[in-house]
């Protein structure tokens, strides 16, 4: 029986045959002493290689870090100079009302997102893991809602939330005797709208991931699982799911980490409303931003920006410690 | 990269493959039918979810606004009308604004692949002694979400420092920015981490500079990397909307993205909705034409929002 | 080996000049109207008159996005008239479009164009902030610059009454109401409600009969809280106060918005004669007016003109009448207007140029036969509407005149504007808040949101917070 893909080794470049990586190994000494030599000798075209990094990460990535910091502990509007403040915009931050909307509206989504967009794409890529015809057919509709422009979608279903009876869901639920719903005219129901249109437009995607790595679950466990007697549910949870923990792991903190940056959605559903129903942590940034008076209020939004990163750094560190024992080695 | 791989090992082994469910039971008329239900419903549920959004709005582009309103699900109660289309291209010119989002994605892919490949390779093949906290360095940005950069950015943006230069109101707003890739850098640099060395020694001997070696050896091996990261990069572009927002007002440069709300409060609705038909047709187009590879590495990208 | 450098160095070229076609492009920002003919004309071919004018190019606010081709036609050929009259200007027109959210964004962009307008509750603010020019001479240079009403003018005036922004528009809110709606309710479209009471009942009448709202609000980007405004003068109220120090209190929680709001919730909740939709702003309320689906609402007498411009209305069912005062003292209409400013990112002879343009295209046709005429033409020639009744900027003498000049070339229907034109100058018009206008507004848009959106919203509390945060803002200088 040849071996198991398991088995082979991870370190698997194009062509490294057994020989290959005998001279790689023999040459290594070697192939350090040029290198050195290369480097002193052509320095200068590894500064020129590394130019476009160092000049586009310096400029638009590094230095808007640490600016971003800076102007959290200033006032800055582009009018005067700033000056230092202290934690008086952090302060302000906390202190304002629809800093607790905004917070628990993007907890609120991403709790919502998690029930509806999670396990939705896992069926679905069950189920069409062991199609066996017109598995293309079947992805391609999958993964057609990714393909549209956000904003076409976000468009278009504002238009499918019309709350008028005559609305194009309203029409739908009419069919079955369900009443005209106020959609995203009403607090309650915006937020699970915008959720619903969000885990639309993404779960084509999630289902591809889920679908690549169950096609990669090895036949054989399958095979002995079948050996064992197991039924297909069994193997689902005893086989399926464990070796697809790795996954659904990253794929979870990735889709938290998403939803944590919420803004096309609300911005152009509802603008926050009603009555702030729908507002999240990064349109309040945009708000204080660009929304406030004449003449933003930088340092604020800079400073609420530092937060989420803060906490989005340390909830993703906690989470990756939690979890390790659970991932299998991928 | 890990599963990506494990797929093409899949498909090279013998065709004798098998999913969850075993021969024997697919033999069973039970079990077979159940899972020709399952899937026939699957199939159903994707056709109504995934395409009939694109149908209506296909059918709503050529109905009139009061038959839209009135009776959205209705078919042509009172005939259609293509030339909502024509007014849509004439009057909302959206051929300018899908042009506008070609040049920005264009120029994102070039400037994206442009920096990764070279950091990448300096930090991979070159190795300077300080690639280490290069290295380190780019992926601690790894660990920063984009909002924190969004303000500062667009500091920088109204008035570059040092140079003090103006980018709003040009794609350069977009495109370098755009650049400061660092899940790309890191996808190149371990690529090229796995080529095979002996190559590049055998290159040297023969007496190639780092700028050969680059150009025709390590570019030409990395055709799958750079694939990746051109769906990723496209996608990008076309995924994004809050930075072009802000940083390109002017709207003959805007792309689809950012034009297509300001247009809809001053527009009718049937004339909008073609528009949008309009927008939607070519990523679908381009979709299905390049099916594979954006089945193959976009899933990942299609699963980050925003 | 050779080949490969060949290879190499072509490769290398058709880099670079990709690079320079794509910068080429990105470079092109020629801001032209869509089809505008006149602008695409070189500022340096024109003939410099004899008073040696070099040659000058401005922007300048043109239309709404998404105005019919007619719209912009009419725009162009008075561009190519002003551009006839001044041979070295050369006129460029952008787009544009006042919204509260979008304007800060393109003022921190630096992206408005040379000439822009803004509302009157923006132009001290501005000013202050040191965005706006300083026009002062130029407009006093104007003929007719002793003749402006002094209640309009200060909106664009500093604190020492220098001239940074010309008044081009005054409104006054009103009652808007679709007539044809009104007909097929059983309702007298030439008899629209005269009190508050009326407005009630008619809503509940058109919203049984019609199956559309009766009554709309508009609730987001900001105008949320002028409405709200509009509704709190209307019974005597005031959002506002400023004692003898310059001390401005907030006063939102007065007896007037909080009746203001109970009548709305009255009538979304127990009359449900307010439809289903509340998040309209001014464009999509526009849109949904237009479209048949509102039966009243709250709008600047000044809209007929974008009705038809970007929402396709059918002029039959315009109809327009005065706000019910309340019989408080203080009862009054709120009125707005705008302003037209000139980019404090301009040279001295584009000010000047702007200056031109604002005479020529804004205040032209309210102060000279030639000009209200020639205007008037213009927009006839391209099937815009001409007439619409409007606020006076100077004294209402001058007003009528400019009237009665256009007489023949009206082709609005004014008839459907008399319960509007033969009561507006009898009622008493008040200003908008004077202080931290657009924050006030918004901070009341979740207000009315939630009254709208929420049976059990507490008015009171409501009140009291926004009080609490207008307070705060206005404090914060």
């Amino acid at each position: 029986m040849p071996p198991s893909p398991l088995l082979r080794r991870k370190a698997d470049a194009p062509s490294m045959g057994l020989r290959a990586q005998a001279i790689a190994a023999s040459s290594a000494p070697l192939v350090r002493r040029q290198r050195r030599a290369w480097l002193t000798r052509d320095g200068l075209s590894t500064l020129v290689f590394l130019l476009p990094l160092l000049l586009i990460f310096g400029l638009f990535s590094w230095f808007p870090i640490i600016r971003s910091v800076v102007m959290s502990v200033q006032v800055t509007n582009l009018v005067s100079t700033p000056r230092f403040v202290g934690l008086d915009n952090f302060a302000n931050v906390l202190a304002d009302p629809l800093f607790g909307k905004a917070v628990a509206n993007t907890a609120y989504f991403a709790l919502l997102a998690l029930i509806i967009g999670f396990p939705i794409p896992l069926v679905l890529a069950v189920i069409m893991s062991e199609v066996r015809r017109f598995k293309g057919i079947y992805s391609a509709l999958a993964y057609l809602p990714v393909v549209i422009p956000p904003v076409v979608s976000v468009l278009l279903w504002r238009f499918f939330f019309d709350p008028r009876a005559a609305g194009v869901f309203n029409t739908i639920l009419g069919w079955v005797g369900l009443g005209p719903l106020p959609w995203l005219q009403d607090s309650g129901w915006a937020m699970p709208s915008i959720v619903l249109e969000a885990t639309w437009a993404a779960a084509g995607g999630t289902v591809i991931i889920y679908l690549a790595a169950l096609l990669s679950v090895p036949s054989e466990l399958y095979d002995a699982a079948d050996v064992d007697g197991a039924t297909i549910w069994q193997k689902i949870r005893y086989v399926t799911l464990p070796h697809l923990r790795a996954v659904l792991l990253i794929t979870l903190i990735l889709q938290l980490i998403a939803t944590a940056q919420l803004f096309t959605e609300p911005f152009l559903f509802t603008g926050g409303g009603p009555a702030n129903a729908t507002i999240t942590v990064l349109l309040l940034i945009y708000h204080y931003a660009f929304q406030n008076s004449l003449g933003g209020d930088y340092g604020m939004a800079a400073a609420l920006s530092v937060m989420l990163a803060v906490f989005l750094g340390v909830f993703t560190a906690g989470y990756l410690w939690l979890t390790r024992s659970w991932s299998t080695t991928s | 990269m890990t599963l990506l791989r494990r797929n093409r090992r899949r498909r090279t082994q013998a065709t004798a493959e098998r999913g969850l469910v075993s021969y024997a039971e697919w033999r069973r008329p039970a079990i077979r039918w159940t899972l020709r239900l399952i899937q026939g419903g699957t199939l159903l549920f994707l056709l109504v979810f995934g395409l009939g959004p694109l149908l209506w709005l296909a059918k709503s582009s050529i109905t009139p606004t009061q038959d839209t309103l009135r009776a959205p699900m209705a078919l042509f109660p009172h005939g259609f009308d293509l030339g909502f289309f024509v007014t849509a291209w004439t009057q909302t010119h959206i051929d300018r604004y899908f042009l506008n989002t070609v040049w920005i994605a264009l120029g994102s892919w070039f400037v994206q692949i442009a920096t990764a490949t070279t950091a990448g390779y300096a930090l991979s093949v070159l190795r300077p002694r300080f690639a280490r906290v290069l290295t380190g360095l780019v992926l601690a940005t790894l660990f920063v979400p984009s909002i924190v950069l969004l303000v500062p950015l667009y500091l920088t943006v109204v008035d570059v420092p040092l140079l003090h230069i103006r980018m709003i109101d040009s794609f350069w707003a977009v495109w370098l920015p755009a650049g400061a890739n660092a899940f790309n850098v890191i996808l190149v640099k371990r690529f090229f981490d796995n080529l095979p060395r002996e190559i590049f020694e055998a290159a040297r001997v023969d007496g190639a500079g780092p700028f050969r070696l680059f150009w025709s050896i390590v570019l030409a091996m990395s055709r799958p990397i750079l694939g990746v990261v051109s769906v990723f990069a496209v996608i990008g572009t076309w995924k994004d909307y809050l930075w072009p927002l802000l940083v390109l007002r002017n709207p003959d440069i805007q792309p689809l993205s950012v034009r297509l709300p300001t247009l809809q409060p001053t527009t009718e609705l049937d004339i909008f909705l073609a528009a949008l038909a309009i927008a939607t047709v070519i990523p679908i187009g381009v979709f299905l034409l390049f099916q594979r590879m954006f089945l193959r590495g976009g899933g990942l990208g299609g699963a980050i929002k925003g | 080996m050779a080949v490969m450098t060949h290879r190499g160095l072509r490769a290398l070229a058709l880099a670079a000049s990709a690079i320079v076609v794509v910068s080429a492009c990105s470079a092109a920002t020629t801001t032209t109207a869509p089809t505008s003919a006149a602008s695409a004309a070189p500022a340096a071919t024109s003939e410099p008159s004899a008073a040696a004018h070099k040659p000058v190019t401005i922007t300048v606010a043109s239309l709404r996005p998404g105005s019919t081709q007619d719209a912009f036609d009419a725009f162009n050929l008075q561009t190519s008239q002003f551009e006839a009259k001044y041979p070295w200007i050369t006129v460029n027109g952008q787009e544009y479009n006042w919204t509260a959210p979008d304007f800060t964004a393109a003022l921190a962009a630096g992206t408005l164009p040379d000439v822009y307008t803004i509302p009157f509750t923006d132009g001290k603010g501005l000013i202050q902030q040191g965005q706006l020019v300083n026009i002062d001479a130029r407009v006093r240079a104007l003929p007719y610059a002793s003749k402006f009403n002094p209640n309009v003018l200060v909106n664009g005036q500093d604190a020492t009454g220098k001239i940074f922004a010309v008044p081009i528009q005054a409104y006054a809110m009103s009652l808007t109401y679709n007539r044809t709606l009104f007909t097929q309710a059983g309702l007298d479209p030439t008899k629209p409600p005269t009190t508050w009471d009326e407005i009630e009942a008619d809503a509940k009448i058109i919203s049984t009969k019609d199956n559309v709202a009766g009554f709309s609000q508009m609730a987001t980007q900001n105008t949320g809280g002028w409405q709200l405004t509009t509704l709190t003068y209307a019974l005597g109220g005031r959002m506002e106060s400023t004692d003898a120090n310059g001390k401005t209190t907030a006063t939102v929680n007065n007896p007037q918005t909080k009746a203001a709001l109970q009548m709305l919730q009255k009538m979304r909740w127990t009359d449900g004669s307010m439809g289903s939709t509340f998040d309209y702003n001014w464009g999509s309320m526009n849109q949904g007016y237009a479209s048949g689906q509102v039966g009243m609402f709250v709008g600047g007498s000044d809209l007929y003109t974008t009705l038809i411009q970007n929402d396709n209305l059918t002029p039959a069912d315009y109809g327009i009448t005065t706000i019910p005062l309340a019989s408080d003292p203080n009862a009054g209409v709120l009125g707005g207007g705008t302003l037209a400013a000139v980019n404090v990112n301009t040279t001295e002879d584009q000010r000047d140029a702007a200056v031109d343009w604002i005479d020529f295209y804004y205040m032209n046709k309210l102060n000279t036969q030639a000009g209200a005429v020639a205007d008037a033409q213009a927009l006839v020639a391209n099937k815009q509407p001409v007439g619409v009744p409007s606020l006076p900027i100077f004294d209402k003498a001058t007003y009528d005149q400019s009237q009665q000049w256009i007489k023949d070339l009206i082709n609005v229907p004014t008839d459907q504007m008399t319960p509007f034109t033969s009561g507006i100058f009898q009622q008493p018009l008040v200003n908008e808040p004077r202080v931290n206008t657009q924050d006030l507004y918004a901070a009341l848009d979740p207000v009315v949101q939630a009254v709208l959106t929420d049976k059990n919203a507490d008015i009171d509390a409501l009140l009291n917070a926004a009080n609490t945060t207008v307070q705060a803002i206005i404090d914060k200088g």
